[in-house]
């Protein structure tokens, strides 16, 4: 496969013919995470698989740099990826798809707990920044998700609890509400009106 | 020795004639060829879509032998649930929720037939609930997932069948008979081929239609506004879903092939997948793809491709390639079917005979009937739930291959893969909450 430059994998990215696209979407990887600022900017364009493209680029670069031995890479993508995570100007889809990227690749050691907690406090945000604090799973996780515990609405309580009890925390004053039925239908058995 | 005598027997057994019987829901006295309330399996159906429909029919079947009672179906949609009810007619309870279903003492066991991505929170809370369980294949969609299941089924000691059917067809067990008394010689590789995952998926998010709780059917997969490309129908090329064709149909495929090997214990030492995306749209199983699984101790290679090269009618198969033959296994028609010489084969004083369920000419009861008399007799189905996360696993190590664009070494005794953090972190996926293991 050709290797790409940034300006080229912008512009292919952008092309009108589906299979110039996805030959710069899987060539992204090598570009690295100098693009992933650029592609976030281009996963807003009104073009669906323009913005598809740009967004199976990112993936592409996280797979990328999350292979074995590539950790320097590694680094630079994970910190891209936290400045686009903090801007809450990106749009609210992408940075859910950033706390999966992130979950994937992020060091227990580069998640700041308070930092890590705060975002527990964001109702867009706070549910994939849980499973994400729980892929995790490290000591600085754990306290993420203990100090969002602390702070979260009772409705989110839960949430972060089995979060916790999935890591082998035990959190006796929350409920689990797996089994918990809530949801009713209005179809009726055979026979009744 | 006095016996005390159960509650239904006890009644059975008081009753003299007269008005008394009709106040006895049906069923509840036995009758020559058609076992007692006692005996029967009372079952639920959570899923009533396409696979969920023909289950269902299977159990009114099963009923009507007097085996079973429908005591409930469910579905996230509405009308399928409105079709469901009416089909299993009265005295069938309907429902959206199915921790509904698993609140309720009276049912024995639960026929799981939801989009793949609920099948293992599904039946793990039913082993928690003590309900027996047939869950739909494949088992899972991650690893962590997979052990979950085996770990619910043991820790609550519960049936859980894996609807690998073709485990209980005379075809699969024609071929299977046939390699394992050593026709083919010693099998080193076995070649797959099926046809393509389609593309599509290119209309935007939309609201969901009227009738489906999508955040039900959602459930544990992270929130994403509906699209008519990822829904009941069309789940099955989304990876993080349906996982395409080598999840789908792989997992009935490469469950006949560690079958016919004897290998339902033998985990892969390394995976290799290529393939090439669509061009567009939100599906994103790719169309041509192919997996290259190597075992060791025995050695020998299973490759996946889509599409491979087909040595028979049906859009897919299998090719076992021994040292003195080879053996084509392929759908013919609407099934699957095995070479003839296969089909023929009488096994010799002294061979190996292989377990089959035969008591129906159809396959799919007779897979329902080894889970029924797994329920009954406390042995493991022919299909356990451990040997289906087997099965799982080669289709999901498959795709992970594939996502990652890289090959990688596997432990099966530990499920991880070597030195590769994020493939590791990839066996799993946290649900979303409440929708959790």
């Amino acid at each position: 496969m050709e290797e790409l430059t940034l300006d080229t994998l912008i512009a292919r990215i952008k092309d009108k013919d589906e299979k110039v696209r996805t030959a710069a979407w899987q060539g992204a990887g090598k570009v690295g995470p100098d693009a992933l600022k650029p592609l976030a900017a281009v996963a807003k364009d009104g073009e669906l698989e323009v913005s598809r493209a740009a967004n199976r680029a990112m993936w592409q670069i996280v797979r990328y740099t999350g292979r074995p031995g590539a950790e320097s890479e590694k680094k630079a993508t994970v910190e891209a990826l936290l400045d686009l995570l903090g801007d809450d100007q990106q749009p609210l889809q992408l940075r859910r798809d950033i706390v999966w990227m992130l979950s994937e690749i992020i060091d227990d050691a580069a998640i700041d707990p308070a930092g890590a907690a705060r975002y527990l406090e964001n109702p867009d945000l706070r549910e994939d920044i849980r499973a994400g604090l729980q892929r995790v799973g490290g000591p600085n996780a754990v306290a993420a998700l203990k100090a969002g515990l602390e702070a979260a609405a009772d409705d989110f309580k839960p949430s972060i609890a089995c979060g916790l009890r999935a890591l082998g925390v035990d959190v006796p004053n929350v409920p689990c509400l797996k089994l918990k039925p809530t949801k009713q239908t209005s179809v009726k058995p055979v026979g009744r009106s | 020795m006095h016996r005390t005598l159960p509650r239904r027997t006890f009644l059975a057994a008081s009753i003299g004639g007269g008005a008394l019987p009709y106040l006895l829901p049906e069923g509840i006295l036995a009758a020559p060829g058609k076992p007692g309330a006692g005996q029967r399996i009372t079952v639920a159906h959570i899923g009533v879509g396409g696979m969920g429909s023909a289950h269902l029919a299977n159990m009114k079947e099963f009923r009507s032998q007097g085996a079973v009672n429908i005591a409930a179906v469910c579905d996230v949609d509405e009308k399928r649930l409105r079709g469901a009810a009416a089909s299993a007619g009265p005295g069938v309870m309907p429902y959206r929720d199915y921790r509904y279903i698993l609140e309720r003492k009276d049912v024995d066991a639960v026929i799981i037939a939801t989009p793949d991505h609920w099948h293992a929170v599904q039946c793990v809370h039913a082993c928690e609930s003590g309900k027996h369980v047939y869950v739909e294949k494949p088992a899972s969609v991650t690893i962590a997932e997979g052990k979950a299941m085996v770990a619910a089924a043991r820790k609550h000691n519960r049936v859980v069948q894996v609807g690998s059917q073709a485990r209980s067809a005379k075809p699969a067990h024609d071929a299977c008979t046939y390699i394992r008394n050593g026709m083919l010689g010693t099998v080193r590789k076995v070649t797959c081929w099926h046809d393509p995952c389609p593309t599509g998926g290119a209309a935007p998010d939309c609201p969901p239609p009227s009738g489906l709780d999508w955040d039900l059917w959602l459930g544990p997969l992270r929130w994403r506004p509906y699209n008519p490309g990822y829904g009941p129908g069309t789940f099955r090329w989304i990876m993080e879903s349906g996982g395409g064709q080598i999840r789908d149909r792989g997992a009935h495929v490469m469950s006949i092939i560690v079958w016919c090997l004897d290998a339902d214990r033998q985990t892969p030492v390394a995976v290799h997948a290529t393939g090439s995306p669509p061009a567009k749209g939100l599906w994103d199983c790719p169309p041509r793809m192919r997996v290259e699984y190597t075992f060791a101790n025995p050695d020998w290679q299973l490759i996946w491709e889509q599409p491979g090269e087909a040595r028979g009618p049906g859009g897919f198969g299998m090719v076992f390639h021994g040292d003195k033959d080879t053996l084509v296994v392929c759908r013919d028609g609407t099934r699957i079917d095995a070479e003839p010489k296969a089909r023929h084969f009488k096994v010799p004083a002294g061979g190996v005979t292989v377990y089959r369920m035969d008591k129906y000419a159809d396959y799919n009861m007779n897979h329902k009937e080894d889970f029924f008399q797994a329920i009954k007799s406390g042995k493991r189905p022919c299909m356990d739930i451990e040997i289906g996360h087997r099965v799982a696993t080669l289709c999901n190590l498959g795709n992970l291959s594939y996502v990652l664009g890289r090959k990688f070494r596997w432990v099966g005794q530990k499920q991880e893969v070597v030195g590769d953090d994020q493939a590791n972190r990839l066996l799993a996926r946290p649900q979303r909450h409440p929708y959790h293991l």
